[in-house]
């Protein structure tokens, strides 16, 4: 049998060359009308419906923040990062769902994840999507993106971060649409059901694809080649956001530990993200001869050991600043523990990281409802704890407040700003939404050629 | 009887007001202290100032915006030096004009009189200083500072024996002494002298530094002061880094380095993506092929 090396920063993955499954059996059918893309349902209508409506509250406040500026918001001299930052680390570290379960889960032969690549590849995609656009929001009027790149310095971290996110998500297109290709010359098979329109965008995007040996060869490298790309990339988007942080002297992001704390804590609320997703699409979709209990077991075991890891982090991104208690730092450490962000601060670490543990360490908590209950609890909490990486520093600058108005020693977002966040979380899980509407939700072609290598 | 009382009470009460408005005495005015000073910097034209205060609450404070006439000896036109005005500090100076000149050649001791007329807050007041005409002379030597006092008797300088004067390094923020010792007094000969143990001090670009000898609020001469520049200072060459390449600097002046590193991930990065999309030409090629 012939075989591909493809030799890339030192690795050498040996493959065999694809074979191309033939769609012959009736069970090979049955799998093709399960996983092909369905129409939305009542409650699916119901479901975009909602979601529009808050982008739509979203881009009025928006268009409220252009017409009288950043005023608008809460934010003042000392928080002027506020929650759109928050949500803008929020969905960099979302995003990096992509690799972990594409690519890290491929390159170890992880084989179990295969069902799940394309929802961590749509959740990736449209995270990614939307931390390029709340960073704009940020900067008050759009125009300002222009001047980082006739004015931007290559040594600003933030311009790192738009070289780096700009890649990652190329990178994350890229990898949702080589795996897609074999799906497409399935669903051009299907051109009553799929609808003229959706027919003719398949036939866009695919129309070459036939499936031959050598298209398949190029395509399981391009893949390969991607998911080696991509694990670099992802850890430097976001420990580059990390850097934006850790790179201004402030108390509580001074820390050489920055990145890596970053990192576990994106992989933990990505893996929350996709036990989420992986949850509704197998209900809404009835998945669940796909995305079976067992999937549940294994990401349910990946999550436990996601928050210990990131518990871990914590742990030492706490408690020595707190066994030293630096002067400069301690208004802004007691505000966290037993101050006014006490309530969220102890809210994110135990919705975010203890009671997953604790939940996830039984075997009955890995099953498939308690994981969906677990994934929510990780989001959630992990929503908080970028705000509170945020905030409470902007709050205690090392040199005291003086002679300012009241307004700036509390922060506390503007319906403006809140309207905008939800608008930006809504329309990332309508992008998600009209996504796995169009595109098989499961690898199709995958499924198939798993199944065919197990009745061999 | 009720007519009366209707016509007096009212005459009464104007009367009652009245006489208290016309015995009430106006706000106490305060008093101001005039102090004058003299000062010759480089022995150059002397100048004076005049420093007005007053006592609040136990503390002195500035009397500002005051009118305050400067004379030499004798309170008349023809001797008058100035018409000042205090500023915010309650300070005044002024240079002695050359309309005196002879006035002041005529004696070796002069009298300044500064006198303010009072106003509707402060009463009058005056103040004077006598000076004896002085000056100093300063002169190195091998790193020690010589100052040499002389005053003037009749028409000749003479050395004057027993003056209290500091000799100093000139620094932006304030004087600092040469060596150890504070102050210094002059001998039989008019001379005070001390060692310069300032060594490494920072100095211009040339390493010049300015010393300096002064007689500060002495009885007999007031304020006076010399100064002499001298290389006895440390090379100081500031490094502006302005215009080089740093990670602090503008766009235009990155680091090399760091420009090679940013350049090759992102092409290398790039590069991949790139070949990655020709991927999908050929693919593209195959399927249309067959």
């Amino acid at each position: 049998m012939e075989n591909i090396k493809l030799k890339a920063t030192g690795v050498i993955i040996d493959e065999p060359l694809p074979q191309v499954p033939t769609i012959t059996s009736a069970a090979d059918q049955e799998i093709i009308n399960d996983l092909l893309p369905q129409k939305f349902g009542k409650i699916g209508k119901i479901w975009v419906i909602f979601l529009s409506i808050i982008c739509l509250i979203g881009m009025y406040a928006y268009y409220r923040q252009l017409r009288y500026g950043l005023a608008v918001t809460a934010m003042r001299d000392y928080v002027s990062w506020g929650i759109y930052i928050s949500n803008f680390v929020f969905f960099v570290a979302i995003s990096l769902v992509g690799s972990l379960i594409t690519a890290i889960f491929r390159l170890a032969g992880v084989k179990w994840g295969a069902p799940l690549t394309r929802i961590a590849e749509i959740i990736a995609l449209a995270a990614i999507v939307f931390a390029s656009i709340i960073i704009i929001v940020d900067m008050g009027s759009p125009e300002r993106f222009y001047n980082l790149f006739i004015h931007g310095r290559i040594q600003s971290p933030i311009i790192w971060d738009v070289i780096v996110i700009t890649t990652y998500f190329f990178i994350s297109i890229l990898l949702l649409y080589y795996p897609l290709l074999p799906d497409i010359k399935i669903l051009l098979r299907f051109k009553e059901r799929s609808g003229k329109r959706l027919n003719q965008f398949y036939n866009f995007i695919g129309s070459f694809w036939i499936g031959s040996p050598e298209q398949f060869k190029l395509s399981d490298k391009a893949i390969n080649i991607l998911c080696i790309t991509i694990v670099p990339v992802a850890f430097t988007i976001h420990t580059v956001t990390s850097w934006l942080f850790a790179t201004t002297y402030r108390p509580g992001w001074d820390s050489t530990n920055f990145g890596a704390y970053f990192i576990a804590g994106a992989f933990l609320v990505g893996a929350g993200g996709v036990v989420v997703a992986m949850y509704v699409f197998r209900k809404a979709y009835r998945l669940e001869k796909y995305i079976t209990e067992n999937h549940f077991e294994k990401m349910g075991r990946v999550l436990v050991l996601l928050s210990l890891l990131y518990l871990y982090f914590n742990i030492n991104e706490f408690l020595t600043p707190f066994f030293k208690m630096k002067e400069s730092e301690a208004a802004y450490l007691n505000g966290l523990f037993t101050g006014d962000f006490a309530p969220v601060f102890w809210f994110a670490i135990l919705i975010g990281m203890i009671l997953p543990i604790v939940i996830l360490v039984f075997k009955k908590g890995r099953k498939p409802l308690p994981v969906f209950i677990v994934g929510v609890m990780v989001v959630v909490g992990a929503w908080f704890k970028r705000y509170l990486i945020v905030t409470p520093t902007l709050l205690h600058p090392f040199l005291p407040m003086h002679d300012v108005p009241a307004s700036y020693l509390h922060y506390f977002p503007s319906w403006e700003e809140w309207a905008i966040t939800l608008g930006s979380l809504a329309g990332a899980m309508l992008i998600v939404t009209l996504l796995a509407r169009i595109f098989p939700i499961i690898p199709i072609q995958e499924t198939l050629t798993e199944q065919h290598e197990k009745d061999v | 009887m009720k007519r009366m009382y209707k016509t007096v009470g009212p005459a009464l009460s104007i009367i009652f007001f009245l006489s208290g408005y016309c015995l009430a005495q106006g706000p106490q005015k305060g008093n101001v202290s005039i102090a004058v000073n003299y000062f010759v910097q480089n022995n150059q034209i002397p100048y004076v100032k005049v420093v007005a205060k007053t006592k609040v609450d136990g503390r002195f404070q500035p009397v500002p915006a005051i009118d305050v006439d400067v004379f030499l000896d004798k309170d008349s036109t023809g001797t008058k030096i100035g018409h000042l005005v205090t500023n915010s500090k309650g300070e005044a100076t002024t240079l002695i004009p050359q309309s005196l000149k002879k006035e002041w050649a005529t004696s070796v001791k002069h009298t300044f009189l500064a006198s303010f007329a009072g106003n509707n807050k402060y009463e009058a007041s005056k103040g004077d200083l006598t000076v004896a005409k002085a000056k100093v002379l300063i002169s190195t030597n091998d790193k020690t500072i010589t100052a040499t006092v002389l005053d003037m008797k009749d028409t000749t300088w003479q050395p004057v024996k027993g003056v209290e004067l500091k000799i100093v390094v000139k620094r932006s923020t304030g004087d600092l002494p040469v060596n150890e010792t504070p102050t210094f007094t002059t001998d039989s000969t008019g001379k005070a002298s001390a060692d310069f143990k300032r060594n490494n001090i920072p100095g211009g670009p040339s390493g010049n530094i300015t010393i300096a000898a002064k007689i500060e609020d002495n009885d007999q001469y007031g304020n006076l002061s010399i100064e002499k520049t001298v290389p006895w200072g440390a090379k100081f060459i500031p490094v502006n880094t302005f215009t080089e390449r740093t990670l602090f600097a503008t766009r235009d002046k990155t680091p090399i380095w760091l420009l090679f590193i940013a350049y090759v991930i992102v092409i290398a990065v790039w590069g991949i993506l790139l070949m990655l999309v020709i991927n999908i030409i050929k693919i593209k090629k195959l399927g249309k092929a067959n």
